[in-house]
């Protein structure tokens, strides 16, 4: 990895958290695509774009705290042909600067890339007011806008350079660094709307999204081992467009269903989830895991997780009672597989 | 009477800085050598107001084991006066035991060798070989993890307090490219130390140090663990946060055990 960030491997990726690894792909991708510029709204160095500004000194501006100015600045650079990386904090990007982000950007499917760092509860001691927990129930209902959520550091670099392919808004909400990595290298075959099989099963389907993504592949393994259940984790990277396909099949195949995030219960995965499912008029069992409709306690993240159980622990429980639920078969004589 | 300091220090050596000895008599060929046909226990004892206290060494024709507490026989003891002067000797002060069966001479000298060992788990011993410092490592990361674990059975009220709102969750030391791995395992006030990668579940923190070199400046304390991390000597994979409460209490066995 050299000082400037623009070339890397795998191996560095120990090292780096998804913030760190934004920033790295974002300096290679300036490289190449001179068009591309860089918006912060005084969060340079929390999101780490500011590697990208010290490379690319005069591609990059920084708005103050003025989030709102920072995205409808966006949209003008947008118009002017221009690729606007714009970086702040989730919370700031989807609720603060929402309306510029819904009618200056989405509204005229602007060529912007909202990369929406600390999100979910991932901010933990920083408090509500930073906590991004509606923010994937906001969005997702913005039209045009494509929603990404990676698993980890190498998720987010292939999500960075996907994104580039689609000429219209894409919000990727990322961490506050320090998620453990999920995969083992970029090459699984990322795809923006394509979920990605995590581990194999056919009793019960978790479907999970950003760091919820590691808890469900450990709770996977565990209750295979101690439940003798094959659990099929799916990891639905892309929330808007979703992959119904992946979420159909895992419906018929195993019938139980199960969603896990780390955001409000309320609007996020399990919601676009049981709206896929319910339109299919297939019937399953289904949960919804992540956090209840409620303000949640202060702490380290791990700890506000494991507490909303939001973990592999509250996973476990959860496939645990979910398989001891009845379903009512439907009468669909033509969805055997 | 012995202190509940007194106590507690005595169980990190019976329970975590004994057992370290076991990777002198694997790992290091003279030592498995000397004690490949020895058949021998050894016995460490402290008289306290309670009953005595102590551990006991098994030796048995090159396998090895720690026992606790008094064996129903043993052919070298080590007596003590009190619980604080068997600490002082374990932790390298000199002191002066009553020992039973030294006519046993040649045990007696193996088993001196062997303690004599240990003084290189102290964090100001340097090592002179490439097996030395292998061995230095190694059983650092062995005896802290295990000591953590004997500090919050043992009471220490930090690592209770620590442990106690703790869900499951393993926090794992390794060397890169060495057969050197441990862990710590903690489950709301329970604590158990194990040997190896867990592989049950992804650590909550993963100290992993790049190689036996890089690992000995931050176990001797040359080097704190933020410079260490920013100059690559080890990687802290996992939370931050408990990463460096993890760091602190190592600094706590240390403090313990010198």
């Amino acid at each position: 990895m050299s000082s400037g960030g623009v070339t890397w491997n795998v191996y560095d990726a120990d090292k780096l958290s998804q913030r760190e690894i934004y920033g790295l792909v974002l300096c290679e991708l300036g490289e190449k695509y001179p068009s591309i510029v860089g918006l912060s709204a005084d969060l340079a160095q929390s999101t780490k774009i500011g590697a990208f500004g010290e490379k690319f000194p005069d591609r990059f501006f920084n708005f103050g705290i003025a989030e709102q100015n920072m995205m409808g600045v966006g949209a003008g650079l947008a118009k002017a042909g221009l690729i606007p990386f714009i970086s702040t904090f989730s919370a700031f990007a989807s609720m603060r600067a929402c309306e510029f982000l819904r009618t200056d950007i989405c509204y005229q499917n602007l060529n912007c890339k909202i990369i929406a760092t600390h999100g979910g509860t991932s901010f933990g001691p920083a408090g509500t007011t930073h906590h991004a927990t509606e923010d994937l129930s906001i969005v997702r209902a913005l039209a045009n806008l494509t929603v990404i959520v990676p698993a980890d550091a190498l998720e987010t670099a292939n999500a960075v350079r996907a994104c580039m392919d689609i000429d219209g808004p894409v919000y990727i909400r990322i961490g506050r660094g320090f998620e453990p990595r999920v995969y083992e290298s970029e090459d699984y075959g990322f795809e923006i709307g394509k979920a990605v099989e995590m581990h194999p099963g056919d009793d019960v389907t978790v479907i999970a999204t950003g760091v919820t993504v590691l808890h469900a592949v450990q709770a996977a393994k565990i209750l295979k081992e101690d439940d003798k259940l094959g659990v099929r984790v799916l990891n639905v990277h892309t929330i808007k467009p979703i992959d119904r396909e992946a979420i159909i099949k895992a419906v018929l195949d195993t019938r139980r269903i199960v969603t896990f995030e780390d955001h409000n219960v309320i609007g996020g995965l399990g919601t676009t989830v049981a709206d896929v499912i319910a339109e299919s008029g297939k019937g399953c069992a289904f949960q919804k895991v992540g956090l209840p409709d409620e303000y949640t306690i202060i702490g380290y993240p791990e700890d506000i997780l494991h507490y909303n159980k939001v973990d592999t622990d509250g996973i476990i429980e959860k496939v645990r009672e979910i398989m001891g639920r009845d379903f009512e078969a439907d009468e669909n004589w033509e969805d055997e597989v | 009477m012995a202190t509940e300091k007194d106590l507690l220090v005595s169980r990190i050596f019976c329970r975590a800085v004994l057992p370290v000895i076991k990777v002198m008599i694997e790992d290091d060929p003279k030592t498995r050598a000397k004690f490949a046909n020895t058949r021998a226990v050894v016995q460490f004892v402290a008289k306290d107001h309670d009953g005595d206290v102590g551990a006991y060494l098994d030796f048995d024709n090159g396998a090895f084991t720690v026992g606790q507490g008094v064996a129903a026989r043993a052919d070298i003891a080590f007596r003590f006066p009190t619980v604080a002067k068997m600490n002082a000797m374990f932790a390298g002060k000199p002191v002066l035991p009553r020992i039973q069966g030294m006519w046993k001479v040649g045990l007696l000298m193996k088993v001196m060798g062997l303690l004599m060992g240990l003084k290189i788990l102290m964090p100001n011993a340097k090592p002179k070989t490439p097996l030395q410092a292998r061995l230095k490592v190694k059983m650092t990361l062995y005896m802290v993890s295990t000591a953590l674990s004997q500090l919050n059975k043992g009471g220490y009220p930090d690592m209770v307090e620590w442990t106690a709102k703790q869900p499951e969750r393993v926090y794992q030391w390794s060397v890169d490219g060495e057969d050197i791995a441990c862990y710590l395992r903690v489950k709301a006030g329970k604590s158990q130390a194990g040997r190896g990668l867990y592989t049950r579940r992804k650590p909550i923190v993963h100290m992993k140090f790049s190689s036996i070199d890089n690992a000995l400046p931050v176990l001797t304390n040359q080097v704190d663990t933020l410079q260490a991390m920013k100059t690559g000597l080890v990687t802290n994979d996992g939370s931050p946060e408990y990463g460096a409460q993890l760091g602190d209490l190592m600094l706590k066995v240390a403090q313990l055990v010198t």
